[in-house]
């Protein structure tokens, strides 16, 4: 598939439509159509065709997401720098990537040293959506996730990768059309945003978003009953925020609701389901590095549904990725045992930017299915069942080593919120003072009598799982990505 | 229940929750005015409002809350 020459098509096709709904305003395809054109128009005027990334500040308005497509018609990639995020994170990626030019659509310019075109009030010119030809190697967008050693990382996706990515999405018959209402949740800075608005303008439909300023669940909430939305993809801490209030949600509109990046527990899905009585439900995964997601498993209605620790599981590989479960000497395993999911295919990044060390890390060619084949280690632990099911376990890194034994944060966080009726909670491994790793565990609740939730963690657990520090948070912060903010909750232990 | 006890208990809550009173209490006041009153103390501050007025929003009440002028009319709708 070609990419640009499919989104110019669509809107065209659906000139008419809304595109977008954002802050309590529609903006139709044609709309759209006219945005895209004058930033194109800038760009052509204020850059080199040589520059190859271009930096976009992550606003929530029809510029910033018309700047994208701008920069896709040129052949140009972006790096989404949101700005709330600390100057010297966004610093450190503009210097990694290069970037003398930014997008940005804010009344007054976020970077005073870039050469900044300012989006907002440019002048309308002749409507061009005719994409300029670009290959499977050029790079759509890098987005950077936090490294371990401070530094951001950068991972590129190609066009290649993304045409690769909406060619297996398509394959899952969750079904869009130009009558579709669909949410858009995620910040820009995260990769899930990007299925969330192009997955909708390829097909004609409408993408809701949500203001900086709101409350996300509560928001996602009215726009799904205020304008019956249909599609969704969300990360499961929205539901844990809306549990409470599931009695008082009812969308029978909803068609497809989707989610993504973090463990799903079966228990709220079930509740969730209730809410949304027509939809189908999945679970997909997927890291940034294999193109937003590229695993996939629906969720059985009235049926068994597989799990682990009462964690759904992430199902098969969708059909432009082969996965594969190893060993510490990439050895595939048996079935049914433990290892590290490994990804191969053409949604796989050709590697971190300017990051040979960590690329030998984490990529490696192995012989597979009588080629030379190229795979990422995702760092999750996982295995697959008969069925070729794969189920999760937790992150390579989750695993804590307490007095030599290994520990899955994920089987403790399962006891407890067995024995807790609905709370949520999370283990954290932490280093104590004297340099031994602890178990502390996170309750989202008031601060509740622990005696007899100990009692029962001694009867399924074993004596070095059960936490030593347990401390009450009325709510779970969330990172940037919407995601529990794991290390948050373990400097309540060390700080 | 007076408007002025309302807007004092929801002072107390404001200043057990963020640790300080650097806020001045009036109908315009919004979150983004007090220092430390982000997403995640949100949570906090609601919960404890339910508590001390005994009283429970609703999700759609949730947006409402705009400034301190709709927070203190959801309440009185509550009690």
């Amino acid at each position: 598939m070609n990419l640009t020459l499919e989104i110019q098509s669509s809107i065209i096709t659906n000139y008419k439509n809304n595109a977008f709904y954002i802050s309590n305003t529609y903006y139709t395809y044609e709309d759209l159509a006219q945005t895209i054109s004058n930033i194109r128009h800038a760009i052509k005027k204020n850059t080199k065709k040589t520059e190859c990334f271009v930096g976009l500040i992550t606003n929530d308005d029809i510029y910033t997401y018309a700047s994208i497509i701008a920069l896709w018609m040129e052949g140009k990639a972006y790096v989404p720098l949101n700005p709330d995020f600390p100057e010297d994170r966004n610093l450190a990626v503009i210097k990694q990537a290069d970037i003398v030019t930014v997008l940005d659509s804010s009344s007054k310019k976020v970077f005073n040293n870039l050469n900044s075109i300012m989006t907002e009030n440019l002048n309308d010119s002749d409507i061009d959506l005719n994409p300029t030809e670009i290959s499977n190697e050029d790079f759509a967008y890098i987005f950077f996730t936090s490294g371990t050693t401070g530094t951001p990382k950068g991972v590129p996706i190609t066009f290649g990768n993304l045409s690769g990515f909406m060619e297996a999405q398509w394959a899952l018959d969750y079904i869009i059309t130009e009558n579709d209402r669909c949410l858009q949740m995620f910040e820009l800075t995260f990769d899930l945003s990007v299925v969330s608005y192009l997955a909708p303008i390829l097909k004609g439909a409408c993408i809701y978003t949500i203001p900086k300023e709101e409350i996300k669940y509560s928001y996602i909430f009215e726009l799904m009953e205020d304008h019956e939305l249909t599609y969704s993809l969300m990360v499961p801490s929205i539901l844990h925020y809306l549990r409470p209030y599931f009695d008082e949600i009812n969308c029978p509109s909803m068609k497809f609701s989707l989610f993504c990046g973090e463990a799903l527990p079966l228990d709220v899905t079930e509740e969730w389901s209730k809410c949304i009585p027509n939809a189908t439900i999945a679970n997909v995964y997927g890291p940034t590095e294999c193109t937003i997601y590229c695993m996939d498993y629906t969720y059985k209605r009235n049926d068994e549904n597989k799990t682990h620790n009462g964690v759904l599981t992430i199902g098969k590989d969708m059909i432009n990725t082969s996965t594969i479960i190893v060993d510490d000497d990439d050895n595939e395993v048996e079935t049914g045992k433990e290892g590290e999911l490994c990804l191969s295919g053409i949604q796989l990044t050709p590697g971190y930017w300017r990051n040979e060390e960590k690329n030998k890390q984490v990529f490696f060619n192995k012989h597979y299915k009588g080629k030379e084949t190229r795979f990422y280690r995702t760092g999750d632990l996982c295995y697959a069942d008969k069925d070729g099911d794969v189920l999760y376990l937790g992150r390579v890194d989750f695993q804590a080593k307490i007095q030599g034994f290994r520990v899955e944060l994920s089987e403790i966080e399962f006891h407890v919120k067995a024995s807790l009726n609905k709370i949520n909670t999370v283990a954290v491994a932490f280093t104590n003072d004297i340099q031994n790793t602890e178990i502390g565990l996170v309750i989202e609740s008031e601060p509740i009598d622990t005696k007899e939730l100990i009692q029962k963690l001694n009867e399924k657990l074993p004596k070095y799982m059960i936490p030593t520090q347990i401390k009450f948070i009325s709510s779970f912060p969330l990172n940037s990505n919407g995601k529990t903010d794991r290390n948050k909750l373990t400097k309540l232990f060390t700080e | 229940m007076e408007t002025l006890t309302i807007k004092e208990t929801i002072s107390g809550v404001l200043e057990s929750t963020l640790e300080h009173t650097n806020f001045e209490m009036h109908d315009e006041l919004t979150a983004k005015d007090v220092d430390g009153w982000d997403s995640l103390s949100h949570m906090i501050i609601i919960t404890k409002i339910e508590k001390a007025f005994n009283i429970k929003f609703k999700l759609r009440d949730l947006n409402k809350l705009k400034n301190m002028g709709s927070l203190v009319s959801v309440i009185q709708s509550k009690i």
